[in-house]
C-alpha cells in the first residue's frame, strides 16, 4: 500500500486509518471506526497495513509475568460452551458449518429478504434427510422482528426483517441461548451496510432446534462485557420444518 | 514479528479453533506475559489490566477460526486485540484524570533502554531506527500515543502545544517513519 510523503497529500480515510491504529482516537471517533471497519474492507486493510507497521514496536514492551488467577478466569469462560458439533454424534438438524449473516438493515420495506450468505454446505449425514431450521424473531409483544432461515441443502442463511426499527447509534447483537448456559454472541449486526458476514463456523455449530436466538440493543460495537448489557428487543426458538 | 515460533502459534490458534483448550492453554502460555505487558503500559491498574487480559484471550478463544496466517502474524494479531481493548478501557475511564502529574511525566520517557533494544526483533531494531531518524520530540509523541494509549488532545496539553501541532508532528512522523521503513526493506 502506498502512502504519500505528505499528509496534505493523503486522503482522510488515510488519516483515520493511522490515527486508529496508532490508538489516538477518542472513544467516539473509535467507535465510529470500528463500525466502519466493519463493513468496509477497503478501509480495513489500511488500518491493517498501519496495525503491521506498528507492530514491531511491541518488542520494546516488556513481558510481565500474569498471576495465575487470570488463567483460572479465562478457563472457567470457555469451559461450558461445547466447541464443536463434530465432537458429538452427527445429528439431522445440526447446524453443520453455517455462515451467517451480519448485516441487516431493518429500516425499508417490510419484508424483503435481505441477506443471503453463501457457505460450502456440508454433506449431510449419510441417510439423513437434510433439515431445514427455521427462527421467527419477535419482541416482547409478540410481534415478529424478523425470521432467519438456515438451509442445509444450499448453505444458505436467508433473513426476512418484518418490520423496521430506528437504533441509530446502537448495535444490534445476535445471541444463542443453548439451555440453561449463559447467552454466547454470534456477532454484532450491522444495520446500515447491505453486505453479508460469514461466521466462524465454530460458533454455529451444534446449534440444534430449541435453541433460541435473541438480539439485543446494545452500545455501538457490541456488548463490552461479553453478555447482553441492552434491551432484548427479540427472540425466538430455532425449530425444524 | 515473524519468528520460528510464529508458525507454532499459529498451529495452536487453529487447534484452538476446532475447540482444543490444551492447545489454546498452551498459546496463552506463550503469550499472555507480552500481552500483559502490553496492556499494563496503557492501563498501568493492575488490577484493571488483569481484567482485560481476561477479556482479550476469552475474545481470541472465541474468534480463533477468524485469524488468517496470511494477513498478520500471531503475536501482532493477538496484541492488536489486547491494545484495543485496553484503550477501550482507558476511554470507558470517566473524566477523571489518568494519572497524576508526576506519573505522567514518568510515563512520558517510553524510550526503549538498551537492553530492550538488544532484544528486539530485528523488525523492531529497523522500527527503532526509523524512529530514531525523526525529530525527538515528534518520535515522542508517536511512542506516547502507542505504548499509552493517549489520545492527541491528551497529549497536546502535556506537551503544552495546540492539538493541530501534535497531530501534525505524529502523522508527519508517522509517514516518514513508513517512508525509511519502505526504504530500508527496499535495499535489504
Amino acid at each position: 500500500m502506498t502512502t504519500p510523503d505528505r499528509e496534505d497529500e493523503m486522503t482522510p480515510d488515510m488519516v483515520l486509518a493511522m490515527d486508529y491504529a496508532l490508538g489516538a482516537l477518542e472513544r467516539a471517533e473509535r467507535r465510529a471506526v470500528e463500525t466502519r471497519l466493519r463493513s468496509d474492507p477497503a478501509f480495513r486493510a489500511l488500518v491493517a497495513d498501519w496495525q503491521a507497521q506498528l507492530a514491531p514496536l511491541d518488542g520494546e514492551t516488556p513481558p510481565v509475568p500474569v498471576p495465575d488467577s487470570v488463567w483460572q478466569g479465562i478457563a472457567a469462560e470457555i469451559a461450558p460452551v461445547p466447541r464443536r458439533a463434530a465432537a458429538e454424534t452427527p445429528k439431522p438438524g445440526l447446524w453443520q458449518s453455517l455462515a451467517l449473516w451480519r448485516s441487516l438493515a431493518f429500516a425499508g420495506t417490510a419484508a424483503a429478504v435481505i441477506a443471503i450468505a453463501q457457505v460450502n454446505p456440508p454433506a449431510p449425514p449419510p441417510g439423513a434427510p437434510p433439515q431445514l431450521l427455521v427462527a421467527s424473531l419477535a419482541g416482547a409483544d409478540g410481534k415478529p422482528l424478523l425470521a432467519a432461515a438456515y438451509d442445509p441443502l444450499r448453505g444458505s442463511v436467508v433473513l426476512t426483517p418484518a418490520t423496521q426499527r430506528d437504533d441509530a447509534g446502537k448495535s444490534p447483537e445476535l445471541w444463542v441461548i443453548e439451555g440453561d448456559k449463559p447467552p454466547r454472541s454470534l456477532g454484532v449486526i450491522d444495520i446500515h451496510g447491505p453486505n453479508s458476514h460469514a461466521l466462524a463456523a465454530k460458533q454455529l455449530t451444534g446449534l440444534q432446534p430449541g435453541a433460541t436466538l435473541a438480539i439485543s440493543i446494545e452500545p455501538l460495537g457490541g456488548s463490552k462485557t461479553g453478555l447482553p448489557t441492552g434491551p432484548v428487543v427479540a427472540t425466538g426458538k430455532l425449530s425444524a420444518v | 514479528m515473524a519468528s520460528e515460533g510464529a508458525a507454532e502459534l499459529a498451529a495452536l490458534l487453529a487447534r484452538a479453533a476446532d475447540g482444543d483448550q490444551a492447545a489454546f492453554q498452551d498459546f496463552y502460555n506463550r503469550t499472555s506475559a507480552k500481552l500483559f505487558g502490553i496492556i499494563l503500559r496503557i492501563l498501568a491498574e493492575r488490577g484493571e489490566a488483569e481484567d482485560v487480559l481476561q477479556e482479550v484471550y476469552v475474545t481470541v478463544w472465541r474468534k480463533a477460526a477468524e485469524f488468517d496466517a496470511a494477513r498478520a502474524s500471531p503475536v501482532t494479531w493477538v496484541a492488536t486485540i489486547a491494545r484495543n481493548r485496553a484503550i477501550d478501557r482507558l476511554r470507558a475511564r470517566a473524566v477523571r484524570p489518568q494519572a497524576p502529574m508526576e506519573d505522567a511525566i514518568d510515563m512520558a520517557d517510553t524510550s526503549p533502554n538498551a537492553e530492550q533494544l538488544l532484544a528486539a526483533s530485528g523488525e523492531a531494531a529497523l522500527v527503532h531506527r526509523a524512529l530514531a531518524s525523526l525529530e525527538p520530540r515528534h518520535a515522542a509523541a508517536i511512542r506516547s500515543c502507542y505504548f499509552e494509549g493517549v489520545t492527541y488532545e491528551t497529549l497536546a496539553e502535556r506537551e503544552g502545544v495546540p492539538v493541530g501541532t501534535l497531530k501534525s508532528w505524529v502523522r508527519r512522523g508517522l509517514i516518514r517513519m513508513k517512508a525509511g521503513l519502505s526504504a530500508a526493506e527496499g535495499s535489504a
